[in-house]
């Protein structure tokens, strides 16, 4: 077998929201060890598609090109990846690159990945510090939990688990295992902790803990192997016992 | 009252559709697989069993209030959780991710399925002769050997989520152990589904 020469890559491309998409095919010569977004940097520089028609760069999003901003998170060969840490030897070609189909379109491979902040703010994912006095330091974190814990602090809210989960869609309010799995983090924390009955109760409203339909896809979607169906059944137990507990007290 | 306050029905809601789908509707199909058991002794026997059912004083009331409402409650909430939901097995082709699809078709499914049986036997006649002419066509029989199927199926993969609905199997161990421990029932519940059916064929 000859070595391979090129590099071919279907995009589609969307010059904005609510315009019409097309689909482009590039090829670019083979170099070893390219990603995702080598490639589309030498489409930059000369931005021809394969059957020689002269075109707009492509665009695309990216930061920090070691797969921990989720910036460039693309729909690369139908599955959510970061275009950064995907390798162009271990992809099979034409390489089909696409925005991801859950978040608002931007243009072309760029998305609003706002809602996804939204969600964060809506389950309270932060510790509240402030005061109008020095508050100290806070309580201890047991060794144990801090490990567990430090693995769902890796999100990078890239979105991949919400492109694989089918409840996640536009007839659905689901926020979405990574919001979800941040209340489990930040109730973890010992200061955190304090404010647990504002994220749990959150987690009861449309849109939150029980519109889950336990597909598991989101586990295996997230390149930080971030445990999602353990928080959600972690919080499962946790919304279960607050909710009756709450309703006992009333 | 604030948006919260009337929203976290919402919670309450999935939660007691969850629960349905063991209390009473899981118990009442488990009772009701074995129960048919009682065809295998025969046309006679078999309608003496449901004509001493059927005489219980009060026997309507108990059947509307502990099956009829709560199945129709859990299907009825089912299917719009049903259209909540867009699949996409042909992108994401995970074992989970295609039973999440089966849940949904079986629980489809199994109300159609539920609704005519319903319909041909209370309201046509309750006995060993009507369902043994209903399955002795080639279509009626495989509307009943799919319908006992996958209402099997629905119960017990619907069982493997109640777990995690209700935080009893959190971590992916114990899940997989509840997994397999549903595949023996469910094939073992099969097994009792298909000799009913048996029983009415000549
Ligand atoms: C034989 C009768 C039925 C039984 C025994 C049954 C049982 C169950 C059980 C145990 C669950 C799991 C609940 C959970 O996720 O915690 C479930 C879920 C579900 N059932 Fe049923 N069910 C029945 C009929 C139906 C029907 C007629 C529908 C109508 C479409 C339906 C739709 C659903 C749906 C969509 C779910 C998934 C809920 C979710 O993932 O949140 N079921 N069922
Ligand atoms: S387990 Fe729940 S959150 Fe994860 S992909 Fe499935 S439905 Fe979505
Ligand atoms: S949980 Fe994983 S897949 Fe989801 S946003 Fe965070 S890093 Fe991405
Ligand atoms: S550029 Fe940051 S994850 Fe790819």
């Amino acid at each position: 077998m000859s070595e391979q020469k090129t590099i071919r890559l279907k995009i589609r491309r969307q010059d904005g929201p609510n315009k019409p998409f097309r689909w482009e095919e590039f090829e670019i010569p083979y170099r070893e060890k390219l990603n995702v977004i080598s490639c589309l940097m030498e489409i930059q520089k000369n931005p021809i598609t394969a059957s020689g028609v002269k075109t707009t760069p492509v665009v695309w999003e990216c930061n920090c090109l070691e797969e921990v901003c989720g910036a460039c998170t693309m729909n690369i060969n139908g599955q959510g990846k970061q275009a950064c840490s995907a390798l162009i030897d271990q992809l099979e070609q034409p390489i089909v690159l696409e925005p991801l189909t859950k978040f608002p379109i931007v243009r072309d491979l760029m998305i609003d990945r706002q809602i996804m902040f939204d969600h964060l703010k809506t389950v309270h994912a932060w510790i509240p510090i402030d005061g109008t006095y020095n508050l100290g330091s806070g309580p201890r974190m047991a060794e144990v939990k801090r490990q567990w814990a430090y693995e769902l602090s890796k999100c990078m809210t890239c979105g991949c688990c919400m492109e694989a989960c089918p409840q996640v869609n536009p007839r659905s309010k689901f926020i979405g295992p990574s919001a979800i799995s941040q209340v489990r983090l930040f109730n973890a924390h010992p200061t955190g902790e304090m404010n647990k009955h504002e994220r749990l109760s959150a987690l009861l409203n449309e849109g939150g803990i029980a519109d889950c339909g336990n597909s598991q896809n989101c586990v295996r979607a997230c390149p930080k192997e971030i445990p999602l169906t353990t928080s959600l059944a972690d919080l499962n137990r946790e919304t279960n016992k607050f909710a009756i507990n709450r309703w006992l007290r009333k | 009252m604030s948006i919260a306050q009337v929203s976290n029905h919402h919670f309450l809601i999935r939660r007691v559709h969850s629960l349905l789908g063991l209390v009473p509707i899981g118990f009442f199909l488990t009772f009701h697989l074995f129960l048919n058991l009682t065809a295998l002794r025969g046309a006679k026997q078999y309608d003496l069993v449901i004509n001493t059912m059927q005489s219980f004083p009060g026997i309507f009331i108990v059947e509307l209030i502990v099956i009829f409402i709560p199945i129709a409650a859990h299907a009825i909430y089912g299917t719009w959780v049903v259209y909540t939901g867009q699949t996409n097995v042909l992108r994401y082709k995970y074992a989970r991710n295609w039973f999440y699809l089966i849940q949904r078709i079986s629980g489809l499914y199994t109300f159609v399925f539920v609704i005519t049986h319903v319909y041909l036997l209370r309201f046509g006649e309750a006995n060993f002769a009507n369902l043994s002419e209903f399955m002795s066509q080639p279509l009626g029989l495989s509307f009943y050997v799919l319908g006992v199927l996958l209402a099997v199926f629905h119960f017990t993969n619907g069982l493997w989520a109640f777990a995690i609905t209700w935080g009893l199997t959190v971590g992916p161990h114990s899940q997989r152990v509840w997994l397999y421990t549903l595949g023996v029932i469910f094939v073992l519940m099969s097994v009792i589904g298909m000799a009913d059916i048996f029983a009415f064929l000549k």
